[in-house]
């Protein structure tokens, strides 16, 4: 290897860390004062690359650059703090998820309306003759961007510690992520310190995107991207540190440098490779310590937790028997394409009710059920290429396939809870698409498989009819869903449920609570692989994009929309989800913006989801009614 | 042999010595009361004893089986059952089915995914029973979230009680409790204990009950034990008089 | 009216019923002893007049203006200090750190505590100026967390059982400096246990028991009445 080479790697591994710190340590910084993992933050870099894109239309040369890249980041300021001050707030004392789903439902409306007003098309930002050459180090070439880059990255890291370690402001930021009561009684301003922190933190990723945006390019989804590589990086380092984002980010840059050069196929599965094997060693990452519950109550913010209450009337059992018989009726009133979209919407509930299970009833927040689906979905795509089987002995298989990858993935997820969990089960999740995204000899790669053979099933029926496929995916969605109901309904279910709202106290019930969570977990990674199975009976083609972690992002958001303590709750928010996504798709090309005003919504107005409001209604409404509870609920249980 | 044997105790977290070479033990049946001052180390006691923790040194022995180092969940199934001095209970849970929940894993019935747990007529008129002994029968419907805060105590007793144990550990049991609730507790703790010979250890501050119900006292002061004897003795102790009211020297 | 006013306050932790109707009044410049065992009530009677977990009925006034009601850290800003009994110092940030981000108000007072004024109190502390707060000895850390109290320059101190858990040397260095900030003019309202403690520093006591106050006299009177004693504070 000769020095130019070496020149070259070494120094574009240094860039990619610099822009990975910008990034992750305003992202870490906001978790630890505000404990809000922010989804959002990858799209606050998208805005900077933006706004530096629109300045640099107006203001030209080195002068007019200078300011642009130190305007764009103060433009994404502005934003944060509208975020923080108008939505962020109302929701600091609610459970975590929804404080990620939040964030998340910004992440759809921001980038839906960078979309809007930029464009789709990717986006180059000019720079300025005096920094847009290259220069020879050693041999090598090296752009005089990236020497920017790396006086700029460490400069602003000088600042940052400056800031923190050396003004009051930063000192009183450092006490109030380790104490946030003591900090109140210290007479400190708990919500302007928040708006502040989360608008510091906004600026660095602005600065990120106004700084990277003109050395590679921007797009309105570049925010996804952008934002899991620095979940790896904070997670690494340990949630709310930032010597860990400073070294999780040199540690990163330099893997996927590596990786690029030495790996080409399996770059991006190193990261998640690291990251796994980090957590595995270490569960709260490098410099990380297990979080406390921080007492943040509504004193601290001057507010109530609303509590939503799980405790449900159950549907009386024949009142549940007539979804089933309309379902059964449909094909002879409607046409394929309802069927099409009933058949979705049936494999969509499949996934949201399993998922369910881990996050409605025991509790677990998964970011990685795509891994299952996709397992399941190329379990019977590759058997059914490559093997030949035919559909049955295929998708009897894929819930083999998900269970083994649950079992092995929940088996290092299990000890852990809450943003912890939703993170490894997130790089899991990130591990397995970027395998099969590469994996060009076997699963095809970024192609995928088009055009499965899918043969007759036994006694001739043709799957491969719409409407076969409909009565098909009724039967085996139908069958898992009871299967699931009874999960949730048996001993099993009410432990998970006793571990959802006290896994200590579970345990000092001797109940073996890790196993019990790998239980749920497994349980739930099955029937996710059989619904990707049913997906590929019904697409015949297949492709990595199931696997990625905006699909795991999918059955959240259809739980959280129909309601998370009801068992019909995920599969009425499927519905939802499919039919808005269908019809809007047509009428609108901004449904991501739509769905994400709509999950804004829910956090905010209806956290128990469109059934939880009915059923909240229904018992207020109902329980004077001695004869109409009588006949269509039975006794009131806890989901 | 004793029931409850504690042998030597040690246990610090970084540097602070919480617990210093501990050691009593108990008699089967017998109501003991472990009393101190704040920070004395009561909690981290119990802590060790019921295996949220290991000590870093002496050993804990349950009816001749040594105990520590084995997981909570395993100490449980051996018959200790604990209740929490901050509630503890499954609040988003009717109060049914927080005892349904203890019984089905007393009974090993957790792990079937396909009954349906409401259709055990034992486990259900099991957990009635036991929500008779605690007076909650009338509100078993209710979730466990919106009873009064000692309702709520009470559900944790019967919730450890449902794992049938055959030693009960309780922390503060009556801990925010009103007078009228507590002795109506204390009084639930003692009938059960002779009813069913349970052995009952038990933290509290409120020396009324205390004294009242236990049958031995043991104090705890900065992680040892300064005393260990009957209500009368600890009464007369000096050196316990001292660690409560701070006393230079010993008055009359 | 007094300078510190409980009125008939009534304290919840969710649905927990902490303090029955408690009633506390203080006078400028006096240490008053708060006693009473573990769990009685002090701490919650602190944290309702800091507004940390503030009374669901009844008020606090403090120099005739109401304060129960307001967020803790404008409790504060109007002159209350609080000092918890479990040290919460931050453990991240050294012992300067620890003093330099509390203080506020130099202006309510003439002669406003500064870092070097607290470290002449505390000559120890400023020995340890640059260790972290998790470095510190129990001792050192009670007395960071009255010294960056302190910088907050309140008019009204009050001090969870600083006594717990140290060794009787540093007790009575403590009871000096609890005697040394009354004289710079500051109001300290202490909760104890340790009786003797309170008899070395304090001229009032309140005796409180199960949320509520069960007595009420000079200190002199207190230790005189073996009554009292032997009911709500001796095993």
């Amino acid at each position: 290897m000769d020095l130019s080479f070496l020149t070259v790697q070494v120094l574009s591994a240094l860039r990619q860390a610099a822009f990975l710190f910008l990034i992750s340590s305003g992202l870490t910084l906001i978790f630890g004062v505000l404990n809000i993992l922010n989804f959002a933050h990858g799209s606050l870099y998208m805005l900077g690359a933006y706004f530096i894109y629109a300045l640099t239309l107006h203001l030209t040369g080195p002068a007019g650059f200078v300011i642009a890249l130190l305007a764009a980041p103060l433009g994404v300021a502005v934003v944060a703090v509208v975020i923080e001050m108008g939505l962020l707030r109302r929701i600091y004392v609610q459970e975590e998820i929804y404080q990620l789903l939040l964030t998340y439902s910004l992440v759809l409306i921001i980038d839906d309306l960078a979309k809007i007003v930029f464009g789709p098309e990717y986006k180059s930002i000019p720079k300025p003759d005096a920094i847009s050459g290259a220069i020879t180090i050693f041999g090598g070439t090296v752009p005089v961007y990236t020497l920017l880059v790396l006086g700029l990255a460490p400069a602003m890291a000088l600042v940052l510690w400056y800031l923190l370690y050396k003004t009051r402001t930063g000192k009183i930021v450092r006490a109030t992520s380790s104490d946030r009561e003591m900090a109140d009684a210290l007479g400190i301003n708990m919500s302007a310190l928040f708006t502040l922190v989360f608008a510091f933190g906004a600026i660095l990723a602005g600065f990120a995107g106004a700084l990277a945006g003109p050395a590679r390019t921007v797009f309105p989804g570049v925010g996804t991207e952008v934002i899991i590589e620095s979940f790896v990086v904070v997670v690494i380092g340990g949630l709310g540190n930032l010597w860990g984002a400073l070294i999780g980010s040199i540690l990163i840059g330099t893997l996927e440098t590596v990786g690029i050069v030495v790996f080409p196929e399996f770059e991006m599965a190193l990261i998640y490779l690291l990251m796994v094997a980090i957590l595995v060693v270490r569960p709260w990452g490098l410099f990380g310590r297990p979080l406390k519950v921080k007492a943040l109550s509504d004193k601290n913010l001057g507010m109530e937790a609303q509590e939503i209450s799980p405790v449900h009337f159950s549907m009386h059992p024949l009142v549940r028997l007539i979804p089933l018989a309309l379902l059964l009726l449909v094909p002879l009133m409607a046409g394929r394409f309802y069927q099409y979209l009933l058949t979705q919407i049936l494999i969509a509930s499949l996934v949201a009710i399993a998922f369910n299970l881990l996050l409605g009833t025991t509790g677990l927040l998964s970011f990685g059920q795509a891994a299952f689906y996709g397992v399941g979905a190329y379990t019977v795509g590759l058997l059914a290429t490559k093997a030949g089987f035919t559909p049955l002995p295929a998708l009897l298989l894929a819930p083999v396939s998900g269970a083994v990858a649950a079992g092995l993935i929940g088996f290092f997820c299990v000890r852990l809870s809450g943003v912890h969990f939703a993170m490894l089960t997130l790089a899991f999740g990130q591990l397995v698409f970027a395998i099969v995204y590469k994996w060009y000899g076997f699963t095809g790669g970024d192609n995928g498989i088009q055009g499965i053979p899918i043969r007759p099933l036994p006694g001739g029926i043709d799957i491969a009819s719409t409407q076969a496929m409909y009565y098909f995916a009724l039967a085996v969605v139908g069958i898992s869903v009871e299967i699931l109901r009874r999960m949730r309904s048996s001993p099993f279910g009410a432990t998970l449920k006793s571990i959802r709202e006290n896994s200590q106290r579970a345990e000092y019930l001797g109940v073996n609570v890790k196993l019990y969570k790998w239980a749920a977990f497994v349980a739930a990674g099955a029937f996710t692989g059989l619904a990707g199975g049913l997906y590929t009976l019904m697409e015949k083609s297949i492709s990595p994009d199931m696997i990625h972690w905006t699909k795991s992002a999918e059955p959240v958001l259809m739980t959280i929309i129909g309601g998370i303590y009801s068992f019909a709750g995920p599969a009425v928010g499927a519905a939802v989800f499919i039919v808005l996504n269908s019809y809007l798709v047509a009428w609108t090309e901004n449904w991501a913006l739509v769905l994400g005003l709509i999950l804004l919504g829910m956090v905010l107005m209806l956290p128990g989801g469109v059934v939880g409001f009915i059923n909240e209604k229904a018992r207020g409404a109902l329980t004077k009614r001695g004869w109409v509870r009588k006949w269509l609920f039975s006794k009131s249980t806890a989901s | 042999m004793a029931f409850l044997e504690i042998n030597g105790v040690v246990k610090s977290f970084g540097g602070l010595r919480a617990l210093q070479d501990v050691s009593f033990s108990v008699r089967q049946g017998e109501i003991r009361a472990i009393i101190g001052p704040n920070g004395a180390g009561k909690s981290t006691l119990f802590n060790v004893m019921t295996g949220l923790f290991p000590p870093d040194s002496g050993e804990v022995v349950f009816d001749g089986v040594r105990i520590t180092g084995v997981l909570p969940f395993r100490i449980i199934r051996m018959g200790i059952g604990r209740s929490f001095q901050i509630t503890n209970i499954f609040p988003r849970m009717t109060v049914f089915e927080n005892v349904q929940v203890a019984l089905f894993a007393h009974h090993r019935k957790s792990r079937n995914p396909f009954g349906m747990a409401r259709r055990y007529p034992s486990v259900a008129a099991e957990a009635l029973a036991i929500l008779g002994q605690v007076g909650l029968s009338e509100k078993h419907e209710l979730s466990a979230s919106i009873l009064s805060h000692g309702d709520q105590k009470r559900l944790e007793i019967a919730i450890s009680l449902a794992s049938r144990p055959r030693l009960l550990m309780l922390d503060e049991p009556t801990a925010g409790m009103s007078r009228f609730e507590s002795r109506e507790t204390v009084e639930l703790l003692r009938t059960i204990s002779r009813e069913q010979g349970l052995t009952l250890v038990f933290t509290e501050h409120d020396m009324d009950i205390v004294f009242g119900i236990s049958e031995k006292i043991v104090v705890l002061q900065q992680g040892g034990v300064i005393a260990d004897g009957t209500p009368a003795e600890i009464k007369a102790n000096p050196r316990v008089r001292k660690a409560y009211l701070g006393e230079e020297t010993t008055e009359s | 009216m007094a300078y510190l006013d409980l009125n008939v306050i009534n304290t919840y932790y969710g649905r927990s019923h902490i303090l029955f109707d408690v009633s506390l009044s203080i006078e400028k410049g006096e240490v008053v002893s708060l006693i009473g065992r573990n769990g009685a009530g002090k701490s919650t009677t602190f944290r309702s007049i800091i507004g940390l977990t503030p009374p669901r009925t009844g008020e606090v006034i403090f120099k005739g203006e109401r304060i129960s009601g307001l967020r803790a850290f404008r409790i504060c800003r109007k002159g209350i200090g609080f000092v918890p009994e479990d040290r919460r110092c931050f453990p991240d940030l050294t012992v300067r750190e620890n003093l330099e981000v509390a203080a506020r108000r130099e202006k309510a007072t003439d002669t406003p505590w500064t870092v070097e004024r607290v470290y002449d109190l505390f000559p120890r502390l400023r020995e340890r100026e640059r260790n972290l707060g998790s470095q510190l000895s129990g001792g050192e850390q009670q007395m960071l967390t009255i010294a960056r109290t302190l910088m907050t320059n309140p008019e009204v101190l009050l001090l969870d059982e600083p006594s717990e858990g140290l060794a009787p040397l540093i007790v009575s260095l403590l009871a000096e400096m609890i005697l040394r900030i009354r004289k710079e003019g500051v109001t300290v309202l202490l909760a104890e246990q340790n009786l003797h403690f309170c008899a070395k520093v304090s001229d009032r006591a309140f005796v409180i028991d199960k949320g509520s106050v069960k007595y009420e006299g000079t200190m002199k009177e207190l230790l005189a009445d073996d009554g009292i004693k032997e009911k709500y504070l001796a095993v």
